[in-house]
C-alpha cells in the first residue's frame, strides 16, 4: 500500500476525480499558482488549467456563492476556505443557501457541492486563524458534516463528499496536513455517516476528532499501563453522526470520554453525550466525560495556546476519572 | 462579613449529620460559645455552640441530613446581606458577576453531591441491580463521591446479602418509625461485626473479694458509688497491659497495636445502645474510674455524649448482671478485637478442696476476633482477669 501525507491525500481525491470527471473544479484564494496557503493544491494549476483551479478574489462570501451556483447548475466545485475562521464569512451563503435551497425548491435542486477548509491550534496563529467551528455546522439542518484525521480516512471522505448530492462542509486539521499512513492502491470511498474504531478496549470509549484522535490513542497507550483497555472512536462524519456505533461501544465498556479541540462548551462533544445518555442510560457506569478547550479565545503565545487547547493528557485525566481514579 | 457556619467533621469518618432542631432562631442574637443546635450523627446527639457572636442572620438548612462542610447557617450582623445557599445542591451559588463560570460542569472528583437520602449509584449499577434483585442500599460504593458503579454491585452479588423475610402485612396497631442515625449505626455497625471470625471463652470467678472491695470502697468513701463495673474496667485494663496481644485491632493490610487500655462501657441509652469509652483506663484508680464511667453513663442517658467520649475504645465490656441475666455472648463492637459479656453475679455450690462451698460466683464470656487474636492468647487474659476478679490486689 502506497504512503501519503494528510496532505497528500487530499491532493490525490480531488486530481484523481477531476481527471475522470469533467464536472468537479475546484476555486479558492490563492489555490492556484501559490498551491493555498497551505500547499494542498500544489501543481494542481499546471495539471488542470486555471479554468479547472480558479484563483478567487478575497470574499468568501462571493467564492462560496459562486460555487453553489455551479453546482445547482450540476458541476461538483470543491470550494477552499482557506481558514476555518473566516467560514464565518461564507456563512451566510453556507447556512442559508447551500443548506435550504434543495428543500426549498421541493428537491428540483441539488446542491453537490464541498466547501473543504482548515483549522486548528499548535503553531501559534492566534485567535483568529486557528479556531475550530465545527459545531456551528452541525448545527444546521442541509449542512453533512465531515472532520477525517487519517491520510486514508481524509481521500476515501473527500471521495465520496464530491459525489454527495449535498453541502458538505469538510474540515481539515493545519496540524495534521504532514501526518503519513498508508492509503489503499486505488481510492476507496469512505460512506460519509460511518464512524472508525481505531482500537479496540474494553473499560473507557474515547470518543474524538480531528487532532484528539491522535492525543487519544497516545493517551490510551499510557492508560493501557495502567491496567485501563481503551477504544479509541473517530465518528468522522459529524452529521450525519454513526449513532450506532458509538452507542455500541459505550455498550459495551460503559463508560465515555469526548474529545475535540474546539472549547467544550456547547461543542460538538455535547451532543455525543447526550446522544450516548440517552441511547446508552442504562449501561454507563460514570458520568460521559468531556475534554475540549477553555472556554477563551486562542492566545497567541505558544505557551498559553497550549494551556488553552487540549492535549492526550488531558484525555488521560478524563479516561482516569470515568474510571474512579481521578482523586 | 457575615459568618458562614458549616456543618463540622465531629469525629473521624464523620460524613453528614442530622440537624434535629436549631435552638436560636433568625433574628436572635447568639454568643460565641453558646449552644445553637442539636446535631445527630451517627454516634451522638449533641447540642453544637457558635463559633461567632452577632446576629443569627440566616438558618439556610432548618433541619435534615447535611454532609460535613455544608453551610447551613449565617451569623452576622444586623441587616447583613448574606449569600445565597442553594438548598438543594451541594455549593453556593457564588459566582460573582462577570466571572467565567466553571468551563467544565461534569462532576469531577472533588464535587461532592449531598445525598438526601438517595442512593447514588450509576445507571448501570441500577440496571444490573434492578435485574437481579439486589438493594442498593445495601452495597457499598467505591466510585467517585461513594458512587456505587457496576463492580460494586457485581461484587456484592458473590456475597449475596440475605434476602429479608417477608414482610407480614402490618397491621393497623404497627408503627413503623423511621431509623434515627444512632439505630442505623448499631445496625450497620453489628452486621459488619457478624462478618468476623469469633471464638468465645466463658470463664466462672468467685466474687469474694471482689465485692468486699466494694463494700469496703463505698464505706470509705460513700460520695462515690464504686460497682463491680468499675472494678471490671480496672482489672481488664490492667490485663490488656499484661497481655498487649489482646490489645490491638485487625485491618486489611496491619495489625493494630494500642499502647493504653481505653475500655468501653456498653450502656443502654434511651436512643438505643452506646459505647462511652473509658481512656487509659490502667492509669486511672478505682475511684477515678468510677468518677469518669458515673459522668459518662449519666450523659449517654440523656443523650448528651460527645463524639470524643465514644471514639478510641480498644475494648468492650457489656455488663448485664443488673439484669439478672446469668451468662451470655456479646457481638463484637468494630473495629475492636474483643468484648467481655458479663452476667449476675450468683450465689452457687462450688466443689473446692473436697468441700462443698457456697460461693458468689460471676460468669464471664470473651468474644475474640479470631484473624487479630488466638485462642490461647485470648484464655491466658481471661485467666488474667479471673485471678484478678478473685484477688484484686493482684491488679496493682
Amino acid at each position: 500500500m502506497p504512503e501519503l501525507s494528510y496532505r497528500e491525500a487530499v491532493r490525490d481525491a480531488l486530481a484523481t476525480a477531476m481527471r475522470e470527471d469533467d464536472g468537479v473544479f475546484i476555486m479558492g484564494e490563492d489555490i492556484a499558482e501559490m498551491g493555498g496557503s497551505m500547499g494542498v493544491t500544489h501543481g494542481m494549476l499546471e495539471e488542470f488549467g486555471p479554468e479547472r483551479v480558479r484563483n478567487t478574489p478575497i470574499s468568501e462570501m462571493a467564492l462560496a456563492g459562486a460555487a453553489i451556483g455551479a453546482a445547482m447548475q450540476g458541476m461538483r466545485p470543491v470550494a477552499e476556505i482557506m481558514y476555518e475562521d473566516f467560514m464565518t464569512l461564507a456563512a451566510e451563503q453556507v447556512v442559508n443557501q447551500a443548506a435550504k435551497i434543495r428543500y426549498m425548491s421541493g428537491g428540483q435542486l441539488t446542491i453537490p457541492v464541498v466547501f473543504r477548509t482548515q483549522g486548528g491550534a499548535g503553531w501559534s496563529p492566534g485567535a483568529q486563524h486557528a479556531q475550530q467551528l465545527e459545531a456551528w455546522f452541525v448545527h444546521i439542518p442541509g449542512l453533512k458534516v465531515v472532520f477525517a484525521s487519517t491520510p486514508e480516512d481524509v481521500r476515501g471522505l473527500l471521495w465520496s463528499s464530491i459525489y454527495d448530492d449535498n453541502p458538505v462542509v469538510f474540515f481539515e486539521h493545519r496540524t495534521l496536513y504532514g501526518v503519513k499512513g498508508h492509503v489503499p492502491e486505488k481510492i476507496e470511498p469512505i460512506p460519509i455517516g460511518k464512524a472508525r474504531v481505531h482500537r479496540e478496549g474494553e473499560d473507557v470509549t474515547v470518543i474524538a476528532t480531528g487532532r484528539l484522535v491522535h492525543e487519544s490513542l497516545t493517551a490510551a497507550e499510557e492508560a493501557e499501563k495502567e491496567g485501563v483497555s481503551v477504544e479509541v472512536v473517530d465518528p468522522r462524519t459529524l452529521q450525519p453522526l454513526d449513532e450506532e456505533t458509538l452507542v455500541a461501544s459505550v455498550k459495551k465498556t460503559n463508560r465515555a470520554v469526548v474529545a475535540h479541540e474546539a472549547v467544550t462548551r456547547m461543542g460538538f462533544g455535547a451532543e455525543v453525550a447526550a446522544v450516548l445518555q440517552y441511547q446508552a442510560f442504562d449501561w454507563l457506569d460514570a458520568p460521559v466525560e468531556r475534554v475540549g478547550a477553555k472556554f477563551a479565545p486562542l492566545p497567541f503565545a505558544p505557551v498559553m495556546e497550549q494551556f488553552v487547547v487540549p492535549h492526550a493528557d488531558d484525555v488521560l485525566a478524563a479516561i482516569r476519572r470515568t474510571v474512579g481514579r481521578g482523586n | 462579613m457575615a459568618t458562614e457556619v458549616k456543618l463540622p467533621r465531629l469525629g473521624q469518618g464523620m460524613e453528614s449529620g442530622t440537624i434535629v432542631r436549631w435552638l436560636k432562631s433568625e433574628g436572635e442574637e447568639v454568643a460565641k460559645g453558646e449552644p445553637l443546635y442539636e446535631l445527630d450523627t451517627d454516634k451522638v446527639t449533641q447540642e453544637v455552640e457558635a463559633e461567632a457572636s452577632g446576629i443569627l442572620l440566616r438558618i439556610a438548612i432548618p433541619e435534615g441530613e447535611v454532609e460535613v462542610g455544608r453551610t447551613i447557617a449565617f451569623i452576622g450582623k444586623e441587616g447583613e446581606a448574606v449569600k445565597e445557599v442553594d438548598e438543594t445542591g451541594a455549593r453556593p451559588q457564588t459566582v460573582a458577576e462577570g466571572e467565567q463560570p466553571a468551563e467544565h460542569p461534569g462532576p469531577g472528583p472533588s464535587l461532592s453531591t449531598p445525598t438526601n437520602g438517595r442512593v447514588k449509584a450509576s445507571p448501570l449499577a441500577r440496571r444490573l441491580a434492578r435485574e437481579r434483585g439486589i438493594d442498593l442500599a445495601s452495597v457499598r460504593g467505591t466510585g467517585p463521591d461513594g458512587r456505587i458503579v457496576a463492580e460494586d454491585v457485581e461484587r456484592s452479588e458473590v456475597a449475596p446479602t440475605p434476602k429479608a423475610a417477608p414482610v407480614v402485612a402490618p397491621s393497623a396497631d404497627v408503627t413503623s418509625t423511621p431509623l434515627s442515625n444512632v439505630r442505623k449505626t448499631i445496625a450497620r455497625r453489628l452486621t459488619q461485626a457478624w462478618t468476623v471470625p469469633v471464638f468465645m471463652l466463658t470463664v466462672s470467678a468467685d466474687m469474694t473479694r471482689a465485692n468486699e472491695l466494694v463494700a469496703r470502697r463505698r464505706e470509705l468513701d460513700p460520695d462515690i458509688r464504686v460497682t463491680i463495673t468499675d472494678v471490671l474496667t480496672k482489672v481488664c485494663a490492667q490485663a490488656l497491659m499484661r497481655h498487649p496481644d489482646m490489645n490491638v485491632q485487625f485491618t486489611d493490610d496491619a495489625l493494630l497495636a494500642f499502647p493504653s487500655a481505653n475500655v468501653g462501657i456498653a450502656v443502654a441509652a434511651p436512643q438505643g445502645l452506646v459505647v462511652p469509652v473509658v481512656l487509659a483506663a490502667e492509669r486511672l484508680t478505682l475511684a477515678q474510674i468510677s468518677q469518669v464511667r458515673g459522668d459518662l453513663v449519666s450523659r449517654a442517658r440523656e443523650a448528651k455524649l460527645r463524639a470524643e467520649d465514644i471514639e478510641g475504645g480498644t475494648f468492650t465490656i457489656s455488663n448485664l448482671g443488673m439484669f439478672e441475666v446469668d451468662q451470655f455472648v456479646a457481638i463484637l463492637n468494630p473495629p475492636q478485637a474483643s468484648i467481655l459479656a458479663v452476667g449476675a453475679t450468683r450465689d452457687q455450690v462450688v466443689p473446692l478442696d473436697g468441700e462443698l462451698h457456697v460461693l458468689p460466683m460471676m460468669t464471664m464470656t470473651l468474644t475474640c476476633d479470631h484473624r487479630a487474636v488466638d485462642g490461647a492468647t485470648g484464655a491466658e487474659f481471661l485467666k488474667t482477669v479471673k485471678a484478678s476478679l478473685e484477688d484484686p490486689g493482684l491488679a496493682l
